[in-house]
């Protein structure tokens, strides 16, 4: 029989509003964030500076995750027949959660203001942990055996543990705990970026890659052991930073970015192997993203044996803005247009195709748009001219203000829809 | 994987391939070879649909006694795609490239999501329902047979 609360139904769907309200409130984010570095471009100056510990959660806490959140709503029902009970409350109570906790943290730690660490923490690390409990009475039922189900439930771990260990940051910066910052930010950093969104970004890939860009599947053993293998290093990898074990740390950043690089190769093989020919703007995003990933886990490697302040930061540059951005992004242009297809169909029983709800032209200038902020953000961090850094923080304003407008303008086609 | 999700799965991607081909035809203003690839791509749709309907479908119903559950879903999500294969059809018969490229996006990602929710949910409930039968060989029998 089908485990309860196991549904194929579109009926058991979340509503258009539920994934939809954290893809609106992202992109406004990134603009602070870019923003941010226009009128601050000295937060350049190194990876320590108060601005750019703003500027990393404003784009990875008020970004990165509020989407990948919504879109975790949206897709755990289809790919893992899991149904989030209460979703439509659920998705609220994280959503502002998520949205004050972000401001507050990237105000906290823009401004060294500690009192506002302590509201962050407690509405990030509650949002969290209601989502997760909420996803996992979602799964509880749904069998591990297949490799996308298993995979989102060791990300949804790892951003508990990445989240645990912010808090921890967090309270030892306000006094309230006395540890070493530079070791509990290195782990925090580790399952961020990796145990949480690296895991989720590949989890999606198992599935996104071969059946939306029509190429052959992953490789098996990528699949069945590439989440669960790098979950397992991460962990040793995490003891040997515990320990300070300087040269066995080293070895297993290594492998850690063997593994990345292995993951980032084999998709954009994929890719080459693609039936279509048609070009696919998500296509063209992973490819900006996958090129990023190798390039910042280069300079990761670098940064290790390097004292120059430019390597982390050239490394959070293509990581995060090159590399998860630029995957986001191109998928939000599927989901967006999707969502509103689905519902307008099942409203009002006939929808405007994908490309009439969300026309490829403003998506491929917005992914230039997105390029050349990418290229100016490198080059600032080499230069470290302040007008450049300016002009790339102008262009990441611009960017986001644009996949705004972009969202903004599929959601007109869909109420114009709606009403006709 | 078991037999009836890897039989089924594997025509997915066949018919995707046929999918592609279509699309790059239309992008190329071919139009001869479009309508040829999207009139296969249209029979191993529909052959695909109908081993589905005429007979895993009963079978699982038969066997799980839900009639009102995942088969019914999946069974108004295919007419959702007759639906949009019809769309692209008209398209294709106006040499109206902006249009194709429109209605074979929705159907592609509609046609994806159901996959993704058949490879992941139904077919595994069906390894596990009808495991000992013949349903499987019986599929594979139809879907040799349409090509």
């Amino acid at each position: 029989m089908i485990p309860d609360g196991q549904t194929l139904s579109y009926e058991a769907a979340p509503a258009f509003s539920t994934p939809l309200r954290f893809f609106l409130t992202a992109p406004l984010f990134g603009a602070a964030a870019g923003a941010a570095l226009l009128a601050a471009p000295e937060l350049l100056d190194s990876r320590w500076t108060p601005g750019a510990l703003a500027v990393t959660h404003l784009v990875a806490v008020g970004f990165m995750l509020t989407v990948m959140l919504g879109a975790l709503f949206q897709i755990l029902p289809v790919v893992a027949g899991a149904v989030i009970p209460r979703s439509g409350t659920v998705s609220t109570v994280v959503h502002l959660a998520m949205t004050i906790g972000a401001l507050c943290l990237a105000w906290g730690l823009g401004n060294s203001s500690h009192a506002f660490l302590l509201p962050a923490t407690v509405l990030l690390g509650g949002g969290l942990a209601l989502f997760v409990v909420a996803a996992f009475l979602g799964l509880r039922r749904i069998p591990v055996a297949q490799a996308t189900p298993r995979d989102l439930r060791i990300a949804l771990l790892g951003f508990v543990v990445a989240v645990a260990l912010g808090i921890t940051l967090a309270l030892a910066l306000g006094g309230q705990l006395d540890l070493r910052l530079l070791t509990v930010l290195k782990l925090h950093i580790g399952w961020a970026l990796l145990g949480g969104a690296g895991v989720l970004l590949a989890a999606a890939s198992w599935v996104v890659v071969p059946m939306f860009q029509i190429t052959p599947n992953y490789p098996v053993p990528l699949t069945r052991f590439w989440a669960m293998g790098t979950g397992a290093v991460l962990l040793m990898w995490s003891a040997t930073v515990y320990g300070e074990l300087g040269s066995a740390e080293f070895a297993l950043s290594a492998v850690l970015a063997v593994l990345c690089a292995t993951f980032a190769v084999s998709t954009l093989n994929l890719q080459r192997q693609s039936r279509r020919t048609v070009p696919d703007m998500t296509t063209r995003a992973f490819q900006i993203g996958m090129g990023s990933f190798i390039a910042g886990l280069a300079c990761v490697l670098v940064a290790h044996q390097s004292e120059h302040q430019v390597w982390p930061l050239l490394a959070g540059i293509l990581i995060l803005h090159g590399g998860f951005i630029s995957v986001i992004v191109g998928m939000l242009y599927k989901i967006i247009p999707f969502l509103a297809w689905l519902h307008l169909t099942q409203d009002v029983g006939k929808a405007p195709n994908m490309k009439k709800l969300q026309p490829d032209t403003p998506i491929r200038r917005h992914l230039a748009l997105h390029a050349a902020a990418l290229a100016a953000l490198v080059v600032a961090a080499l230069v470290g001219n302040e007008w450049l850094i300016r002009l790339a923080g102008l262009l990441v304003v611009g960017e986001f203000v644009f996949l705004f407008a972009n969202i903004l303008k599929v959601l007109g086609n869909y109420r114009r829809a709606h009403a006709a | 994987m078991s037999q009836i999700t890897s039989l089924m799965t594997d025509d997915h991607r066949h018919c995707d391939e046929t999918f592609a081909r279509a699309e790059t035809a239309v992008a190329k203003g071919k139009w001869d070879e479009a309508s040829a690839a999207l009139e296969q791509f249209a029979n191993e749709l529909e052959g695909h649909f109908d081993a589905e309907e005429s007979l895993l479908f009963p079978k699982f119903e038969a066997a799980t006694g839900m009639t009102e559950g995942p088969t019914k879903v999946m069974r108004g999500e295919h007419a959702e795609m007759r639906s949009a294969l019809a769309r692209m059809r008209e398209a294709l018969a106006n040499k109206d490239k902006d249009d194709y490229a429109g209605e074979s996006e929705t159907l592609l990602i509609l046609m994806q999501q159901h996959n993704m929710k058949e490879e992941n949910i139904l077919y595994p409930m069906c390894d596990s329902q009808l495991a000992g039968s013949d349903v499987a060989a019986g599929l594979s029998e139809r879907l040799h047979a349409r090509a």
